[in-house]
């Protein structure tokens, strides 16, 4: 089914056509959804949610830019409002408590790479873990996530910088980046 | 967005990481969305499940009757009937040199090719379903089926060209597995071409138990060659194209594109997912499982009736209500329990529970005490008879009263109910339950205020309440759920008590029944 069939027959609130659409594009959105999720239960309640949003807000959508960018950017920003919603987020993000995490070895998957990075990723604390999405993968800027998850800028700023350096440990010890001989060979000022 | 996003090698590894991950939801998701946006079409399930096998049955019973082609008919004539107004995607298989001269009535080849095309995983299911549903009437079908009808055709009905009746049609084609149904009659033919269907060995043409043929293997599909330009446009089927091109393209594709780039290797880390710092199997059980505190205040009502046989019947020649004056008492029900979500809208629950029941009777003191008898039967007989006791409390009809009385007739109980939920309804945070449990109860203290068998006075005797009873518990309640695992649910209960309070020897029979609203909150482990 085409995407163009797809949109008209969920604008029309057809099943068919929304379990397409909910088909095609599913997979990824629950990738999504499980990088900020704490289990996948999680995720998956989250991409319920997302989707929902999606069908209910479908006729919004004016085919400016891809469908599937609109769908992420739904699914995300309902991730972010279940995060806060559950748990208050600055209570989330105490960077002496995350320093002291010890990675184990054990925590580490190793089969696929894509699944290795995102297991990584989930590896670290709560609010590491969404500034480093928000930033690093959804593309927000540094003010958008500070409005989005109230929190000042600057904390953005440094929550994302001990992410990566977190997270720079996590990847070297899975092999997946090599340890850089030279200071700052992956990773440059922000 | 900052602009230097992507000149940092670790955001763009990061980024292109991610963004190769995907996942498969389970099916539970997608059920719950589709409740959420059609509530009614959800109620009840079960006469949609048979309504929806009915219509399969139905669907496949027509099918076998009506829709096949008479091999000496006229192909041109059938040809013609490709020209519906589908749109889709196809992709031109370059190898595929085929006669132009032939291409504005494709022969019976093309159609032979769709069904090779589908079991070499090379075509789509929409477009071999419009292949299907056009095929010539030569191909591969009794001599005495009918001539099929012009237009988008699935199983005798033709279709509305409109979109919406397309990707239904097209869908239920799909999903009813009719598919595969013929590419085994295609493969029982090729086996054997001497084979001539008829009425006779239609079972033949549609085996039951019928699995995915093992050559549909899409997984094995080259996803770059899939970019194709439209052979089926929206003005029909363009002859030139669909002769040339091989079938092979989007429907399938959009199925197949979810398991894009996926290994066997993937696919199996997807499923075992457990190894990746996940919940364990055991965890589902533990999702499904909560614990609730209720609170059920509850005003006692009761129906009190006689039993009684022989000489000494007193209480048959009046109405005992009337005779005496009765106030409903406030009781309650405070418990502890489980719940269990057997499917997405039932839960079983069991737990602990404490019942007070209590029932009010206006009556007055004597200054002295005086005997009465109250009536019991004789289990063996069953006839009734007065047993004396002595008392001190008057019915409103005895002169020697002197000061008025609250009776109290109280319960104490403990109880294990059983039972279930079930979800009515569910819309953002609020849920609409019904429920019912049974409830077995033993009666651990009380007291009971029997009246005498001249309707005079009351007599006091704990000893005639049965121990064990059994309760039956109604209850609907609005359940609000608050963040990730707390619940509470408000609503109005009805408990109603199946035995009378008495013991089976006295003449009395009590059934009380309680009328309360419940509160309770629920969390999940």
């Amino acid at each position: 089914m085409t995407e163009e069939l797809m949109l008209i027959g969920c604008r029309k609130n057809n099943a068919a056509a929304q379990e397409a659409l909910y088909n095609r594009f599913s997979p990824r959105m629950l990738g999504v959804c499980y990088r900020f999720a704490k289990n996948r239960e999680d995720a998956e309640d989250m991409l319920q949610e997302g989707f929902i949003k999606v069908f209910t807000q479908i006729h919004q959508y004016r085919n400016e830019g891809a469908l599937e960018g609109w769908i992420r950017r739904i699914v995300v920003h309902t991730c972010i409002n279940i995060i806060k919603k559950n748990k208050k987020f600055s209570d989330s993000v105490e960077i002496s408590q995350a320093h002291n995490i010890h990675i184990r070895e054990e925590m580490i998957p190793s089969i696929m790479q894509a699944k290795q990075v995102v297991e990584s990723i989930r590896l670290l604390p709560l609010g590491y873990r969404t500034v480093l999405n928000l930033y690093a993968i959804e593309g927000y800027s540094h003010k958008e996530i500070a409005f989005l998850l109230d929190i000042e800028e600057s904390t953005s700023r440094s929550q994302y910088t001990r992410a990566k350096s977190m997270l720079e440990e996590i990847l070297i010890r899975k092999k997946i980046i090599q340890k850089p001989r030279k200071k700052n060979l992956f990773f440059g000022n922000i | 967005m900052k602009n230097d996003f992507y000149d940092d090698g670790f955001e763009l590894l990061l980024k292109e990481k991610a963004d190769q991950f995907s996942m498969y939801p389970s099916k539970r998701v997608w059920h719950s969305i589709y409740n959420d946006l059609h509530p009614g079409r959800r109620w009840p399930s079960l006469a949609i499940g048979m309504l929806l096998i009915t219509s399969l049955l139905l669907i496949g019973h027509l099918n076998t009757g009506d829709h096949r082609m008479n091999p000496k008919s006229n192909n041109a004539a059938t040809i013609n009937t490709i020209n519906t107004n589908i749109i889709t995607q196809n992709t031109i298989n370059k190898t595929n040199q085929v006669n132009k001269t032939k291409a504005h009535q494709p022969p019976v080849e093309y159609y032979d090719k769709a069904f090779e095309d589908v079991i070499t995983n090379e075509t789509d299911f929409y477009t071999y379903t419009v292949v299907r549903n056009n095929r010539p009437k030569n191909f591969y079908y009794p001599e005495d089926a009918p001539t099929p009808e012009p237009g988008f055709v699935i199983d005798n009905t033709v279709v509305k060209n409109n979109e919406t009746d397309i990707i239904q049609t097209v869908d239920t084609y799909i999903k009813s597995n009719r598919i595969f149904a013929d590419i085994t009659m295609y493969r029982k033919k090729k086996a054997n071409p001497s084979v001539v269907l008829t009425k006779n060995n239609l079972q033949d043409k549609y085996p039951e138990n019928m699995g995915e043929p093992e050559a549909l293997n899409i997984s094995s599909l080259d996803r770059s060659s899939l970019t194709p330009p439209a052979i089926i446009n929206s003005k029909g089927i363009d002859p030139d194209r669909f002769a040339a091109a091989d079938i092979k393209s989007t429907l399938l594709v959009t199925k197949v594109e979810e398991k894009k780039g996926i290994t066997p290797e993937e696919k199996a880390w997807i499923e075992n997912y457990a190894l990746h710092n996940n919940k364990k199997e055991g965890s589902k059980f533990k999702n499904r499982l909560a614990y609730e505190f209720y609170v059920t205040p509850a005003v006692n009502y009761r129906k009190l009736t006689t039993k009684s046989k022989g000489s000494a019947t007193a209480f048959a020649n009046a109405d005992i209500n009337e005779v005496m004056s009765q106030k409903p008492g406030l009781g309650i029900e405070t418990g502890l329990g489980f719940t269990y979500s057997v499917a997405k809208r039932l839960q079983i629950k069991a737990g602990l529970q404490f019942n007070y029941t209590n029932y009010n009777i206006d009556a007055d003191k004597t200054n002295h005490p005086i005997i009465t008898t109250i009536l019991l039967n004789d289990p063996a007989t069953g006839y009734s008879y007065p047993a004396a006791r002595v008392t001190t409390i008057s019915n409103n009809y005895n002169a020697s009263a002197l000061q008025p009385v609250t009776l109290h007739n109280r319960t104490y109980q403990v109880s294990v109910p059983v039972g279930f939920a079930y979800k009515l309804s569910s819309e953002n945070n609020v849920d609409w339950f019904a429920g019912a449990t049974v409830q077995p109860s033993y009666v651990f203290g009380g007291n009971a205020h029997l009246i005498s068998s001249d309707l005079k006075s009351y007599v006091s005797d704990p000893t005639s309440i049965r121990s064990w009873n059994l309760n039956l518990g109604f209850e609907t309640y609005m359940n609000f759920r608050l963040g990730a695992s707390y619940n509470l649910q408000v609503g109005p209960q009805v408990r109603y008590q199946v035995y009378s309070t008495y013991r089976r020897d006295v003449a009395l029979i009590e059934k009380p029944y309680a009328i309360g609203l419940k509160f309770g909150l629920t969390k999940g482990f």
